[in-house]
């Protein structure tokens, strides 16, 4: 009751212990908000690669035939909820007027593709519709139907970093020139060359994925229709990667497995190939594929945590500096205290208390402050760029249209008890300092 | 003299300065080395960036490029203002290696290498061909194919030392090139056969410039070469863009001024051409112009990170305060003795000003001279790090950045220690306007002493 009497106290009294309140709320905040967006960004990164690709990805060295009949076996495992074939390809846009663009060819089954990733919700157009995303032209039957990403047919405005969706969407219904190529054996036999094959398509919607690399770079078709050009030669359907949902519950590490032992047996049984073909083939999750790019931002999360984590250090020596003076100028409480019998121990535990009082608070008021900044920083970006003029995220730079701002609770919770730890320690010296006064010396009558 | 004293005095006696004088010296430090690095690197690839493009592009966004290049070059040649020019084809093209599957949507720039590396760092991008840039599209097996250089990353993987594995010679490998043949008006030139262009190159060389993008999705063909593929060869030739190089006495801005007034006026002149309409999307604009979209996101960032620090600061400026808060409240005697023999209030103030400059000066050296002592040990101590412990900075088989930055820039240091100071001061600042309006009557009475 004491403590809490003489903590009240100094409270009211001494207004400079505000400033280390202010103090570790201002470096808890900051710390909460660089590790949530960095925690933001990474999740987002690695969530990208999951909507767009599916959890699992298998990818065998070379393109590969009957795939509807692999993917029919890995459905039949319980661990596989979906999956779905894409063939691969690069080539160049012609979308008129001079204006070409290098793109990556995707052919893919639409109806299947949604069963696997969350394509449907990234088409403008067909999102709207309760039927599946398809390639049909309406009213042209023998017509090539296909999706183009939004930063292929339009560029961000500069200043807001938005697309204008009503103008990209005029380019639907038209027809655009596909270049692509392949490389197969010449007419005599014998000699692989490079052919070069050209697409005209229709564009029937526009996919908007937020994901600045999957918009500006990425064209859609039907994946029987990319291999009728690529492949003209081959027989039945081929592909050159599957696409793979897991089901419900399933730990990846059992879905990998489950997954190989299908593939093994499909590719040496149905495709014919040898152990070195079967064994080059990789089978991995979505996150396994941005692993190597997670852990540089990890490690970068972790030098800037550690460089503000150094500086915010000087709150310590702030709170000794308030400590040490309340110390000073209330050592008549001490020896008052300790003149009535109070231990040492007592007297200690009302600075370290008090301390550790001024970390709750201040790195309270400092994960409130992270919170509010980190939830509200789309907005706060806009009102920079509203005012300032300066537009500091771009999807250009930063691949997301939006900035990621998930608060990463487990870092913020640490940062908290860090903080605390901190005023506790910066509270010690003092206390100690209470600790060895005598009242002898200080309740004399001189 | 005395104000000197005795802020000495209260900084080497009173041993809570230290602890505000650590403070300084901690945040300064930090500072400076993230400071630096950062700088280093926008400072090295502003300067890439430089040697990528020139001083000077006058060019077009479309792919269709501007006619009448040829005469307007002649005018170019002829300024006193000008070192070199270098006209330049730029457009995309799919790509296949020789002996793979594989076809890479690329973009190709045009050029022809000894007037080009005469405006631009090109010359020093590459490998093979270095000490002679005129052979850089002949392949040193065999000169008489056609040759290409290849963005380095296009070609060749770094390994985690961020170095390249180069052969001795260039492997002969063929690369088959197809490119979008486009009228003036912008329509395909094969339009009615839906052909493309495509010709096939042989790897003569690589180009390192040091920018990731260029590195990874470039291709340098010779300069006929590839108007022939892009359809802007015939009577009446165009190109994408030409890139100038200034003398050296010319500044940019100046440089870029008069090469706008020569556009001007030619376009002008050429009014009553055929392909006149093609000039007017033409614009002129300075490297960093020309390259902002991508130096502007480096430069936002290291605004971003001074903002940060800026806030770290304030929690420095809470320590100074409450340390002069501290020895002032305890220095109220000299303050009374030093009032009641007739120094000012004003003189007060500068008392503590000078104290806190004086900390700001000694705390902020000390920070710069560990931060410059980190600096120059950081290299080493990464390799350290990275042989110990396999732990690098910056994973160099993903960034395309060699040592860190390390060299130290005056500019930056004098305006971190100038915030130093200044953070002192403002820190110093409510103490010391209290101490100066300290009582002698009050804090020399009897009963104070």
């Amino acid at each position: 009751m004491l403590k809490l009497f003489l903590w009240l106290r100094y409270l009211r009294k001494k207004k400079i212990v505000f400033l280390s309140i202010a103090a570790v709320a201002l470096s808890s905040a900051l710390l909460i908000i660089v590790s949530s967006l960095f925690t933001g960004f990474i999740n987002a990164f690695e969530q990208s690669a999951v909507e767009a690709v599916g959890d699992v990805v298998l990818v065998p060295p070379v393109r590969f035939a009957e795939y509807p009949l692999l993917i029919e076996r890995l459905e039949q495992t319980g661990a596989v909820e979906a999956a779905t074939a894409m063939l691969s390809g690069q080539g160049l846009l012609h979308l008129g007027g001079g204006n070409v663009r290098a793109v990556n060819v995707w052919g893919i089954e639409p109806a299947r593709r949604v069963r696997v990733t969350g394509f449907k919700q990234f088409l403008l157009k067909q999102k709207k519709s309760a039927q599946k995303p398809s390639f049909e032209v309406p009213g042209f039957a023998d017509r090539v139907g296909g999706f183009v990403g939004i930063g292929v047919v339009a560029k961000p405005n500069e200043k807001t970093d938005e697309y204008d969706f009503d103008s990209a969407e005029t380019i639907i219904g038209k027809q655009v020139i596909l270049t692509t190529g392949a490389v197969m054996e010449t007419e005599a036999g014998g000699e692989k060359k490079f052919k070069r094959k050209t697409l005209k398509f229709t564009v029937l919607d526009i996919v908007f994925t937020g994901v600045y690399e999957f918009d500006k770079k990425f064209i859609y078709l039907p994946i029987e229709q990319l291999q009728e050009v690529l492949y003209p030669n081959e027989d039945g359907l081929i592909a050159s990667q599957i696409q793979i949902k897991l089901a419900d519950g399933v730990r990846a590490s059992d879905g990998l497995a489950q997954i190989r032992d299908v593939w093994q047996r499909f590719a040496a049984k149905r495709l014919g190939w040898g152990p070195y073909l079967i064994k080059q083939t990789t089978i991995t999750t979505a996150k396994q594929l941005q692993s190597q790019y997670v852990a540089e931002f990890r490690k970068q999360m972790g030098i800037l945590l550690l460089i503000f984590g150094v500086i915010s250090c000087s709150v310590v020596l702030l709170v000794f500096c308030i400590f040490y003076m309340i110390v000073e100028t209330r050592q008549r409480d001490i020896a008052i205290i300790k003149s009535c019998g109070g231990a040492s121990s007592s007297v200690a535990s009302v600075f370290v208390g008090f301390g550790a009082c001024i970390g709750i608070i201040g790195s309270g008021f400092g994960a409130i402050l992270g919170c509010i900044v980190t939830k509200n920083i789309n907005t706060i970006e806009e009102w920079v760029r509203i005012i300032f003029g300066l537009k500091l995220w771009k999807s250009s730079v930063y691949m997301f249209s939006k900035i990621p701002s998930q608060i990463d609770w487990a870092s913020a919770l640490s940062i908290v008890l860090l903080a605390v730890i901190a005023a506790i320690s910066g509270a010690l010296i003092p206390a100690i300092i209470a600790v060895r006064t005598k009242p002898v010396d200080i309740l004399r009558y001189e | 003299m005395y104000k000197i004293i005795l802020a000495f005095r209260y900084l080497f006696r009173k041993r809570i300065s230290y602890l505000a004088f650590l403070a300084v010296a901690l945040c300064v430090f930090i500072v400076v080395v993230v400071m630096t690095v950062m700088t280093g690197l926008v400072t090295d690839f502003k300067q890439k960036n430089h040697s990528f493009v020139g001083d000077c592009v006058i060019g077009t966004e479309s792919l269709v490029g501007f006619a009448y290049y040829e005469d307007f070059m002649k005018i170019l040649e002829r300024a006193d203002f000008i070192e070199g020019v270098s006209a330049v084809i730029k457009s995309y093209a799919l790509i296949s290696p020789g002996g793979t599957e594989r076809s890479i949507g690329v973009e190709i720039m045009g050029i022809e290498p000894v007037r080009h590396s005469q405006v631009t760092g090109f010359g020093k991008t590459l490998h093979y061909r270095r000490d002679d840039v005129s052979k850089a599209f002949e392949p040193i097996y065999d000169p008489n194919l056609a040759g290409c250089v290849v963005g380095i990353d296009l070609w060749l993987t770094r390994d985690v030392k961020g170095e390249y594995a180069y052969g001795a010679a260039p492997a002969k490998t063929s690369l088959t090139v197809s490119c979008f043949p486009l009228t003036a008006k912008g329509a395909l030139a094969k339009a009615g056969t839906g052909m493309v262009n495509t010709k096939t190159f042989y790897y003569s060389d690589t180009s390192h410039s040091g920018l990731a993008r260029v590195d990874s999705s470039l291709v340098y063909l010779p300069f006929e070469q590839a108007q022939l593929l892009c359809g802007m060869a015939g009577p009446d030739k165009r190109v994408n863009a030409i890139h100038i190089k200034f003398k050296p006495n010319v500044g940019l801005e100046n440089g870029c001024k008069k090469v706008a007034l020569l556009w001007q006026r030619f376009a002008e002149e050429k009014g009553g051409e055929k392909k006149a309409g093609l000039l007017e999307k033409v614009t002129v604009q300075s490297w960093k112009d020309y390259r902002r979209a991508f130096i502007a996101p480096m430069e936002k960032e290291q605004t971003m990170m001074i903002a940060m620090f800026v806030l770290v600061g304030v929690t420095t400026v809470f320590i100074i305060f409450v340390v002069f808060y501290m020895i002032i409240s305890h220095k109220s005697k000299d303050i009374g003795i030093l009032k009641s023999i007739g120094v000012s209030s004003v003189n007060i103030i500068e008392l503590f000003a000078g104290f806190a400059f004086l900390m700001g000066l000694l705390g902020s050296c000390l920070g710069l001279f560990a931060g410059w002592l980190f600096l120059l040990k950081m290299n080493r101590i990464e390799n350290w790090l990275f042989e110990h412990f396999k732990f690098q900075l910056w994973d160099r088989t993903i960034y395309a950045i060699g040592d860190i930055p390390n060299a130290v820039d005056l500019k930056v240091l004098t305006g971190i220690m100038l915030s130093a100071i200044v953070t002192c001061l403002v820190g110093a600042l409510i103490p010391s306007w209290q101490a100066a309006r300290l009582k002698p009557v009050e804090t020399l009475q009897v009963s104070q002493l």
